[in-house]
C-alpha cells in the first residue's frame, strides 16, 4: 500500500486528485493540506510514501516544501508528483528529482502513468537531492529524461523508449505509443545510454534490446531487428556481428 | 476554395514597397531641379560680384543664364539618371563605381557640356569667336572638375538618400510585421475562442462528459497544450519547423478526435528541415482551412497530407485534402475563410517579399492543395531547451 498525501490550495484540485486515486487500489490518501506549512506537519506526522505537491500556494511554495522536509534529520522524504500549471519549474523538480510534472489540466491516464512509475522505481535517493550532483552520479548512465514535447512536459524513464532514430540535428525516440522529437545528436545519446540495455544497430538508430525479438536477414541481404510489436529497425552490416553477439549471450 | 483576396493582398504589399518614395519632397523632380538651379544662381550671385569688384564690365544677365542653365541641366540630368538607375546607384559596389560610374560621369559631363555651349556661343567671353567643337572642348576641360564634384555629389547625395530611405522601408516592414503577427496571434487564440473552434470543441467535451470521460479530459489537455505553445512563443517571429509542427501534431490529434475516424491523415517533414525557420503559425490555418472547406464536407474517407520539404535552397510545404474540390464553395470566403489564407500570404511577402510563392491547386477535382514555398534559413542556434538527462 502506498500512503499518499494530497497538497494544493484549490479544493477542486484535491477533489479530482481524490477522485482519481480512488481508482487505484494500491493508494491510500492519508491527508489533505492546503498551504505549505500545513503540507510540512503533515507529511511529518503521517510519514506518507507520496506525496502529490501544487507548486504556488500560499506562503511557502512547494520547493520550500521539499527543500524543508529534506532538511529535517529524521524520517525518510515521500516521493513527489509535482501538479501545476506552470512548465517553468520543471526542470527543478527534476533535479529534486521528482517522479513527474503533472501540468494542469492533465489526464487521468497521465495520472496512471505517474502512477505507475511510483510504483516502479524503487525509491533509491532517500532525499532529494540534485539528480546529477555526486561525482559517482557522472559515471552512470541515464535513467530518464526530461524533455518538452507538445505543450507537455515528460520525464521519461529510458526504458520506455523503444528505438531511437537520428533525424537531422535532432533524435527520434519511439514509445509505446508515441514518439518525441529531440534536439541531441546520437553519439552524446548513446554515450549516455546503458549499452547493456541499448543497442547501435544503424548509422541512425539505436534499439532498445528490451523490445527486441528478432533480427532478420531480408531477401535482399539487408538485415533488419524486429521488435515484439512487429516494428522493424534497419541494420548497418557494420553492427551487426555485436548484435549477434549480444543476443547470444543473454 | 475560391483564390481569397487576390486584389487586396496586391494593393497592400506594393503600398509598402512606394510609400516611402512617394512621401519624400526631396527626390521631387520640380523640388530637386529647383534646388540644383537655385544652387547655380548662387554661385553665379558670387562669380558676379567677384567680377564686378575686379572692375569688369559684363552684364548680369550671361552670368546668371549660364550658371543657371549649368546647374539646372545637371539637376535634371542627375535626376533622370536617378529615377532610371536607383538600384544600381545604391547597389553599386566599389569595383561597379570604377568601372561604370566613372565613366558614366566622365560622359555625363561632356553631354551636360554639349547641350551647354549650344546655348552660350558667346562664352569663353574674353575669346575670339570659335567654332562649336572647339569651344565644346575648350569649356569641357574649364568646367571638368567642377562638373565632376556636381556629378559625385549629386551621386553620393542619392546613395546616401538610398540608404535612407532602405533604413526607413526596413523600419516599415518590421512595424508591419510586429502587427501582422500580433494579429495572427489573436487570431491563433481566436481559434480557439470563436465559433469554428472553441464552441465546437467545448460541446464535443460537454457531449464526451457523458459517454466518454477519458476522451473529453483529453480533450481539455490537447486544447491546454495548444493555448501553451501559442503563449510560449510570445512575439517571435520566426520558429524552428518543429515547433511549428509539434503546434500541427497537437492540433490533428484533436481534430481527429472530432472527425473520429473519418479523417486520413499524414505528415511528413525532411529530418534536415527541423530547424529550419519558418513564420510562426504559417501552417496551422492553412490546416485548419483544409479542415473547414474540405474534409468537414465529407462524411468519411477524408485524406489530408501535409508535408514539408527541401526543393533546392527553397523550403516548399504543401497541405493537400480532399473534399469536393474549389469549385463546390465558391461562397466560402463570404464565411471567413479567407481571412485565415490571406493572413498567410500576407505574412510570407512581408517576410520574403518577392522570394515566395503561395497558390491554391485544384490537383483533381477531389484534391485540393495549399502549397507555399521561401528560402531556407536554419536556426543558427538551439533554442533553449528543458531537455536534461537524469540517473
Amino acid at each position: 500500500m502506498i500512503r499518499a498525501v494530497i497538497a494544493d490550495d484549490e479544493v477542486l484540485a484535491r477533489q479530482k486528485l481524490r477522485q482519481l486515486l480512488r481508482e487505484e487500489s494500491d493508494i491510500e490518501i492519508v491527508g489533505e493540506s492546503a498551504t505549505a506549512l500545513e503540507t510540512i506537519e503533515l507529511v511529518r506526522a503521517a510519514n506518507p510514501e507520496l506525496l502529490f505537491l501544487d507548486i504556488q500556494m500560499p506562503g511557502m511554495d512547494g520547493f520550500d516544501v521539499v527543500g524543508t522536509l529534506s532538511g529535517q534529520p529524521a524520517g525518510p522524504v515521500p516521493r513527489i508528483i509535482f501538479t501545476t500549471a506552470y512548465d517553468q519549474y520543471a526542470v527543478r523538480a527534476f533535479e529534486v528529482n521528482a517522479v513527474d510534472y503533472l501540468l494542469k489540466p492533465f489526464t487521468h491516464e497521465r495520472l496512471r502513468t505517474a502512477i505507475q512509475r511510483v510504483r516502479e522505481q524503487p525509491a533509491v535517493q532517500q532525499s532529494p537531492g540534485p539528480a546529477n550532483g555526486g561525482a559517482s552520479a557522472v559515471n552512470l548512465y541515464t535513467n530518464r529524461i526530461i524533455f518538452k514535447s507538445r505543450g507537455r512536459i515528460l520525464f521519461l524513464p529510458v526504458s520506455d523508449i523503444r528505438w531511437i532514430g537520428a533525424e537531422g540535428n535532432y533524435v527520434r525516440l519511439c514509445t509505446a505509443s508515441e514518439t518525441h522529437l529531440l534536439r541531441e545528436t546520437m553519439a552524446h545519446l548513446q554515450d549516455r545510454l546503458d549499452p547493456r540495455g541499448f543497442l547501435r544497430v544503424h548509422r541512425s538508430f539505436i534499439v532498445n534490446l528490451k523490445y527486441v525479438k528478432e533480427v532478420r536477414r531480408e531477401a535482399n541481404g539487408d538485415s533488419v531487428v524486429i521488435l515484439d510489436n512487429g516494428q522493424k529497425v534497419a541494420m548497418g552490416r557494420s553492427y551487426r556481428a555485436s548484435l549477434g553477439d549480444r543476443l547470444h549471450r543473454s | 476554395m475560391p483564390s481569397p483576396g487576390n486584389v487586396g493582398v496586391e494593393s497592400s504589399t506594393s503600398a509598402i514597397a512606394h510609400e516611402p518614395l512617394r512621401r519624400s519632397v526631396m527626390t521631387h523632380p520640380v523640388v530637386f531641379v529647383a534646388a540644383f538651379t537655385l544652387l547655380g544662381e548662387l554661385f553665379a550671385l558670387q562669380e558676379w560680384l567677384n567680377i564686378h569688384r575686379s572692375g569688369y564690365r559684363i552684364g548680369p544677365a550671361i552670368v546668371f543664364a549660364s550658371w543657371g542653365a549649368q546647374y539646372f541641366l545637371w539637376g535634371v540630368m542627375a535626376w533622370v539618371l536617378w529615377r532610371l538607375f536607383r538600384p544600381f546607384i545604391q547597389k553599386a559596389n566599389a569595383f561597379q563605381i570604377l568601372t561604370i560610374v566613372l565613366p558614366v560621369s566622365l560622359a555625363t559631363c561632356f553631354i551636360e557640356e554639349m547641350i551647354w555651349v549650344v546655348f552660350f556661343p558667346r562664352i569663353p567671353i574674353d575669346h575670339a569667336r570659335m567654332p562649336y567643337w572647339e569651344r565644346m572642348i575648350f569649356n569641357y576641360k574649364a568646367d571638368l572638375v567642377e562638373s565632376m564634384a556636381i556629378f559625385w555629389s549629386a551621386f553620393i547625395f542619392f546613395r546616401g538618400f538610398g540608404y535612407y530611405q532602405q533604413l526607413r522601408e526596413k523600419e516599415n516592414v518590421a512595424a508591419r510585421l510586429e502587427a501582422q503577427l500580433a494579429n495572427a496571434q489573436i487570431a491563433a487564440l481566436r481559434m480557439q475562442l470563436n465559433p469554428h473552434f472553441l464552441f465546437n470543441t467545448m460541446n464535443s467535451i460537454s457531449s464526451l462528459m457523458r459517454t466518454d470521460v477519458e476522451a473529453a479530459d483529453h480533450m481539455l489537455e490537447q486544447m491546454s497544450s495548444l493555448l501553451r505553445m501559442t503563449l510560449e512563443r510570445r512575439d517571435v517571429q520566426l520558429i524552428p519547423l518543429h515547433d511549428e509542427i509539434e503546434f500541427i501534431e497537437t492540433y490533428l490529434a484533436m481534430q481527429d478526435r472530432r472527425y473520429a475516424g473519418r479523417v486520413n491523415r499524414r505528415l511528413s517533414v525532411d529530418p534536415e528541415l527541423h530547424d529550419a525557420l519558418i513564420p510562426a503559425m504559417i501552417l496551422q490555418p492553412i490546416v485548419e482551412n483544409a479542415y473547414a472547406h474540405g474534409l468537414s464536407k465529407l462524411d468519411r474517407g477524408g485524406e489530408l497530407t501535409v508535408e514539408v520539404s527541401l526543393k533546392g535552397d527553397r523550403v516548399l510545404a504543401c497541405v493537400t485534402n480532399s473534399g469536393l474540390g474549389l469549385a463546390a464553395g465558391p461562397d466560402d470566403a463570404a464565411a471567413g475563410h479567407g481571412v485565415g489564407l490571406t493572413n498567410v500570404r500576407n505574412r510570407l511577402r512581408l517576410h520574403y517579399g518577392e522570394d515566395c510563392s503561395f497558390s491554391i491547386d485544384e490537383l483533381d477535382p477531389a484534391h485540393v492543395q495549399v502549397s507555399i514555398s521561401f528560402p531556407l534559413q536554419l536556426a543558427e542556434s538551439a533554442l533553449e531547451t528543458v531537455t536534461r538527462f537524469g540517473v
